[in-house]
């Protein structure tokens, strides 16, 4: 097969399991409908009623980590062609990598002695 | 079954029909731990617990709910999906909740009955024609209307605010129209600081999901039932008299209080700030609110008057300093929206009962605010009461932990009527109390358990703690080098420092009692002033961190020193009080309960009891909740809690 | 054809996954349990929130299906018996993975509760420790194989495995593996003791067992990854290639779904900053040394 092709199956998996949950949920459809009751669609907080949204910003305390995250994500990106064609060119790869994984672990340093490798209270 | 769905039972419904009947699960109230004290093991019996009620088709009550949980077991109840049943050990009436499905005695084979008779039940009963819809008094809401500006203002009609005019918006509060004006149910008792939390952002993405819908009106309603919520809690208690409020979007609005813009739902901030700002960068409201002004107020960029006007920016441009200024700020300075979530008083990883308030700041816990639905007020449930009804009757009230009750109340009357028991039946008293701290910590390790994700743990302990609870001395003995090795080998579990060390460090002050005083280092234990236990041998054990872990080790300890007091006695005894004929007389009596010493002086006339005062451990421990989550993340602070092992039964108002 | 052997090898795998962990949670082996299950979940009704946000609230679990088939369809269970041998296998594999992160967010947002939306941004935090810990080995594999593509990575291994070859590796990619899915110790979304079953909790009836399912399928679909990448696929002596995959996947998923439940949750701080500064730079060295190993030797 060739990409496309294969892409095409794929996308047709894709498909095929929104159908089958689509099928799943007419089944669950045809067995009986959800009666609609006070108090029965409220999130359930553990005994107590709650109708507030809790659609907020989240204060996310891990910002730091995902910062640096968005560094390492890129060069990621760099390393997979490069780990393909690593073992033909030989030292060199090693030494150019090398030079670009030691860069950003200068900057995975800087950022863990600067605080942001910690829960952000 | 009350709870059945409403349809006919077709092929395909009998078949879902007996496979639910196969698959129960159930949910516990008030608490798994009460089922072990009283010494039923619900997976035992074939059934499997789920921590919420979504998940669960059947609602187990173990033993008679006090009327402070039937309101929540009614909330409950209603959120589990059809079909669902009701089983009951040990009480027959609930109501609020419907008659249950299946009842049976307080006992193992009296679960298994009732849980087959629920199989029995699901399997021809899941399905019905004619079904009734569950309704209680805690679950009614009915929608008033108010005024964005007033929010005193509130009918039960639509119309106009008699003050200003504006249309009134809809508003869903708890509780039934014949109640009169109910509460709504977002007030709080919460700083004042904390009122005016922004309700900006949320609203305009609560806007920005509805502006899809053509209707401007419709819209206008839904934001309204969207944001009175956040609105009503701007208290309109601001001290600065003469500030006046207004929106950055729209001048021509002023507001005495702060709150929300009645036409866009914006933030009201001060004037001073509203008018001397350029440019215009709406980027916390983006386009749903650029679409919201453009469809519902087309005119209401016109009056722009006094800011100068940046090329392509629209005028009143709000930076997010002047957004956020009445916000309270986290320990980073950031200010972000604090949602306030119950924690309470069903849920799993806490003892039954707790109603546990948290306000969140992201996943870290900023204020708390936690209350006992099950606490007692009076420990004379009649006045006079026999010898027999109040202890019984202590004993009652604590389920948790009965037995130290019931040798408080022996203690007591005892030293009333000036009367002493024999040293043998002292002793034996000693054995059955220090078996029950055996159990109570086995139980407090399985709620740990449970709260942490170990199962290993959780299910280990409750088996251990079943064994003990009822066993004889020879029995207790014999289980002791099997309990010591779990106990050993559960203080080595990897990750199990890394999980508790530093968590809820509680520093040794005289509102500590118990396991939790120990652990921080203090050395109050009332067994050490009782020669009964001089006679055997007892030395208190303390630990020095006074953190999570240290209070995990002591109660370890303790189960350990217990076993061993309790083979150096050899032999449990009932507790009954010695008859105390017609005594009159003042006593009081101290006795260290599993969760630290409680103390009983009651007054007797003529051989009954008159009059009764007790303190007990916990009471002080709830204090200590906040002291021990605010400011931890969500995980830490509810292992915080549970550390501290609170008994809500236990809690006097 | 070969989608239909794959798919009806992952239903088994999936159901025989789902018995063990109902064994490891449980403690009762009940084979029959997720038949009984499915069809009690089909028979319930299933719950919509008061005001939720209703195209989150149902591409949640059929997101997390989508990943996890599509993961499933790079992982080779016998020489040919692969769904799509795409030439970039495990970029696609990560690439597909990386959508469960939005599957549940989308989970956690939906419904419009504080529970699960708390466990909605707790399992972005746990992305944000483990996502390099999945994709680091994964490059230091493709080092040795020279080829992102699984079954020359399958092939690679025909000397010896990569257990054995990149062991560091191979504990990293195993531990970030059981924080994808989210297994214990590493359930911060749906911790019952925390959250009260936090994502999971507001879904009931077919929704909730589409959920179950997508989420066994992602299991298989890790420890189909871990064989591929780390215990050498279908390769092995006297059985056929498809009977040593099976008995491979099956071990590695019964070992995810059991192991960690004897120890207690993983603070969502404590995971951060073990995996980022321990995990990566031991990560970042498994990558040199692999480089290095490679260079020098000719397996």
């Amino acid at each position: 097969m060739n990409a496309l092709t294969q892409y095409g199956v794929l996308f047709g998996l894709t498909l095929g399991t929104i159908g089958f949950v689509l099928c799943f949920y007419l089944l669950a459809c045809a067995i009986g409908s959800t009666r609609r009751e006070p108090g029965k669609d409220v999130p359930a907080t553990a005994g107590s009623l709650s109708r507030d949204p809790v659609w907020v910003r989240y204060h996310a305390k891990y910002y730091g980590y995902a910062l640096l995250f968005l560094a390492f994500d890129m060069e990621m990106a760099f390393m997979y062609p490069w780990a393909v064609v690593y073992r033909e060119e030989g030292l060199t790869a090693l030494l150019d990598m090398g030079v670009f994984l030691a860069i950003l672990f200068l900057g995975l340093l800087y950022g863990w002695s600067q605080g942001a490798l910690r829960r952000q209270e | 079954m009350r709870g059945a769905r409403h349809g006919t039972m077709n092929a395909l419904q009998r078949i879902a029909a007996a496979a639910m009947s196969r698959d129960l699960c159930g949910f516990v109230v008030p608490g798994a731990e009460i089922a072990r004290t009283v010494g039923i093991d619900l997976g035992d019996a074939g059934l499997r617990l789920s921590a919420t009620p979504r998940h669960a088709n059947v609602l187990v009550v173990i033993g008679r709910l006090p009327a402070g949980l039937l309101d929540a077991a009614c909330v409950v109840y209603a959120q589990m999906p059809r079909p669902r049943a009701i089983l009951t050990l040990g009480t027959n009436d609930i109501s609020p909740l419907p008659v249950p499905d299946a009842t049976g005695p307080l006992t193992q084979a009296g679960l298994e009955a009732a849980i087959a008779d629920i199989r029995r039940i699901f399997a021809m009963a899941a399905f019905q024609p004619d079904v009734e819809n569950f309704e209680a008094p805690t679950l009614e809401t009915s929608t008033e209307y108010t005024c964005p500006m007033h929010p005193e203002v509130v009918q039960e009609a639509p119309g106009n605010c008699p003050k200003c005019g504006m249309t009134l918006v809809e508003r869903e509060t708890a509780g039934s129209v014949h109640r009169g004006h109910a509460v709504p149910e977002q007030k709080r008792e919460v700083a004042a600081q904390k009122h005016s939390k922004p309700v900006a952002v949320c609203h305009d993405r609560s806007k920005g999901g509805h502006s899809a819908d053509g209707d401007n009106h419709e819209q206008h309603k839904t934001h309204g039932s969207g944001h009175k919520q956040h609105h009503m809690r701007a208290k309109p208690d601001n001290t600065e008299a003469p500030l006046q409020y207004t929106c950055p979007m729209h001048p021509e609005v002023v507001s005495d209080e702060a709150g929300s813009c009645p036409k866009c739902g914006m933030h009201l901030v001060p004037v001073a700030e509203a008018g001397g700002h350029s440019g215009h960068d709406h980027k916390a409201h983006g386009k749903a609110h650029d679409e919201h002004s453009t469809d519902n107020h087309r005119g209401g960029h016109g009056g722009h008057g006094g800011s100068e006007r940046v090329e392509g920016v629209e005028a009143h441009f709000m930076s997010m300093v002047d957004l956020t200024r009445d916000m309270p700020a986290s320990a980073d300075g950031l200010k972000m929206e604090w949602i306030d979530v119950p924690f309470g008083p069903f849920f799993p990883g806490l003892p039954g009962g707790l109603q546990l308030k948290l306000t969140l700041d992201g996943d870290a816990v900023a204020t708390t605010s936690a209350d006992s639905l099950v606490g007692s007020s009076d420990p004379l449930r009649a006045n006079p009461s026999s010898p027999i009804e109040f202890v019984d009757h202590l004993a009652a009230l604590s389920p948790l932990s009965p037995i130290a009750y019931r040798l408080l109340a022996c203690l007591a009357l005892e030293q009333a009527a000036g009367q002493s028991v024999a040293p043998d039946i002292a002793r034996a008293r000693l054995a059955v109390v220090e078996r029950e701290r055996v159990a109570s910590h086995l139980g407090w390790l399985a709620v740990f358990g449970a709260q942490s994700g170990s199962s290993w743990i959780e299910k280990r302990a409750a088996a251990f703690q079943l064994k003990v609870q009822g066993a004889a001395a020879t029995d207790v003995t014999t289980l002791k080098p099997k309990l010591s090795t779990f106990l050993a080998k559960l203080q080595r579990t990897p990750l199990l420092a890394a999980r508790l060390s530093g968590i809820g460090q509680l520093p040794a002050n005289d509102t500590l009692s118990g396991p939790v005083a120990r652990a921080s280092g203090m050395a109050s234990d009332t067994r050490s002033d009782d020669p009964v236990y001089a006679e055997i041998g007892f030395s208190v054990l303390t630990m020095t961190d006074g953190d999570a872990l240290a209070r995990l080790v002591q109660r370890c300890n303790e189960i350990t020193q217990s076993l061993d007091l309790i083979s150096a006695v050899g032999s449990v005894a009932r507790l009954e009080p010695h008859s105390i004929g017609a005594a009159s007389g003042t006593g009081e009596a101290v006795v260290e309960t599993p969760r630290g010493a409680a103390r009983l002086s009651l007054t007797l006339h003529k051989g009954k009891v008159i009059a009764a005062d007790i303190k007990t451990p916990t009471t002080a421990h709830l204090t200590l909740i906040g002291d021990v989550a605010e400011g931890q993340e969500l995980g830490d602070a509810l292992t915080g809690i549970g550390s501290l092992d609170i008994s809500p039964w236990e809690v006097t108002s | 054809m070969t989608v239909l052997i794959v798919l009806v090898a992952l239903a088994v795998g999936a159901y025989l996954v789902a018995v063990l962990e109902s064994w490891a949670v449980h403690g009762r082996l009940e084979p029959a349990r997720p038949a009984i299950s499915a069809l009690a979940l089909l028979g319930r009704e299933s719950l919509l929130a008061r005001t939720p946000d209703r195209l989150f609230f149902e591409a949640g679990p059929v997101v997390l299906l989508v990943a996890g088939l599509l993961a499933v369809a790079v992982i080779p269970l016998a020489p040919g018996l692969i769904v799509t041998d795409l030439a970039t296998g495990a970029l696609f594999l990560n690439a597909a993975l990386a959508y469960v992160l939005v599957a549940l967010i989308m989970a956690g947002w939906g419904p419009n509760g504080a529970y699960a939306m708390i466990g909605g941004w707790r399992f972005l935090g746990q992305f944000v420790a483990y996502a390099m810990l999945i994709v680091m080995p994964i490059t230091a594999v493709a080092m040795r194989a020279e080829s992102l593509s699984t079954v020359d990575i399958v092939t690679s291994q025909s000397a010896l495995w990569n257990i054995a070859y990149q062991p560091l590796g191979f504990v990293l990619f195993v531990t970030a593996a059981m924080g994808l899915c989210w297994l214990p110790p590493l359930d911060l979304p749906t911790a019952p003791g925390d959250l009260a079953g936090g994502i999971e909790a507001e879904y009931t009836g077919a929704r909730l067992a589409v959920l179950r399912l997508a989420r066994m399928v992602l299991i298989m679909a890790l420890a189909g990854a871990t064989v591929t990448f780390y215990l050498g696929g279908w390769l092995g002596p006297w059985l056929p290639a498809w009977a040593w995959s099976a008995i491979k996947i099956l071990f590695v998923a019964g070992l995810m779904v059991s192991v960690g439940r004897l120890v207690p949750r993983v603070r969502e701080a404590q995971y951060l900053e073990i995996s980022w500064k321990l995990g990566i730079p031991l990560a970042l060295a498994n990558i040199f040394l692999v480089g290095v190993i490679t260079l020098v030797v000719p397996i």
